[in-house]
């Protein structure tokens, strides 16, 4: 994640008219929401983060829950050490 | 003559001492992720055990070709992903719930288009949920949008890399991940519902 990107939020400023309710764009902005998450955006993409997450609710909302679904993911989804005997298997079938 | 073949002799063990170098080295450190990758592939513990075995055999079969200082995590998942597909996939237990061209047919026609398309669903809605919840939405994908969310996610693969082990380009890495995305979300949010929780 690109430490310069601070996470927005919907604060009570940020629902002053200047605010856009809706996004006519969601979707592209969606895949921008995600490659930044991903630490995967262009600097173009970066740019147009920067210069619009601030303005509008429908993308800092959408941002909050992508951030909170990849999070929880990567925190919450159980991963399992590979069996030993497979281990054991592995290697005794290579040394023969 | 006897130095020749004392050379090569020499040669091949060194060349062995090698191959088990970058075995133990390079591939055994990912053992753990190839496993969970395995498993949430096949979703039965048999088949990601056989699946396992087999990519670290063929991988070890194979050493020559992998290039040391590339990837090899990814080159390990390319091998892992195209034995699934080719050994695996059809004897699959899992129930073809959802056929994926199905899917993605859906997913990129006109009524379902992208531009209208979100799920109303809250990230505090999602922190409530506890991790067999998370997991067993991620499980009821069709298994070429659970593959996405694994890499992407879950082993935190580049696009560029996802691209490689799943041989597709990166424009379609993006798309699949996102149409991914959309139904996770789904899933979550009617997991969500079932707890009570307000999504």
């Amino acid at each position: 994640m690109n430490e310069s990107i601070k996470t927005p939020s919907v604060t009570d400023e940020a629902h002053t008219p200047q605010m856009k309710t809706k996004c006519e764009h969601h979707a592209e902005c969606m895949k921008v929401i995600q490659a930044i998450l991903d630490d995967q955006a262009t600097e173009a993409e970066k740019d147009h983060f920067r210069e619009n997450i601030d303005k509008c609710i429908p993308c800092i909302e959408s941002y909050n829950l992508e951030k909170c679904i990849k999070a929880s993911l990567v925190e919450k989804v159980q991963k399992k050490p590979c069996p030993k005997n497979i281990l054991n298997t592995i290697i005794s079938k290579i040394n023969s | 003559m006897i130095v020749a073949m004392s050379e090569t002799l020499a040669k091949n063990e060194n060349t062995d001492d090698l191959r088990y170098d970058i075995f133990n080295r390079e591939f055994m450190p990912h053992i753990d992720s190839m496993y969970n990758f395995a498993f949430r592939l096949t979703m039965d513990e048999d088949d990601a055990n056989d699946l396992v075995q087999d990519t670290y055999l063929k991988a070890f079969r194979f050493i020559k070709s992998f290039e040391q200082g590339t990837n090899a995590k990814a080159w390990l998942f390319r091998i892992l992903k195209n034995s699934f597909i080719n050994d695996y996939r059809k004897k699959s237990k899992e129930p073809s719930k959802v056929d994926y061209q199905e899917v993605e047919t859906t997913y990129n026609s006109e009524e379902a288009s992208d531009t209208t398309y979100t799920v109303d669903l809250r990230a505090d809605a999602v922190q409530e949920l506890i991790g067999d919840e998370v997991a067993n939405a991620l499980n009821a994908l069709p298994v070429d949008f659970r593959t996405v969310i694994i890499l992407c996610d879950i082993e935190g693969f580049t696009y560029e890399e996802m691209a490689k082990i799943l041989d597709i380009p990166i424009g379609t890495v993006r798309s699949r991940l996102h149409r991914a995305r959309n139904l996770l979300k789904e899933k979550l949010r009617s997991y969500a519902n079932t707890m009570g929780y307000d999504s």
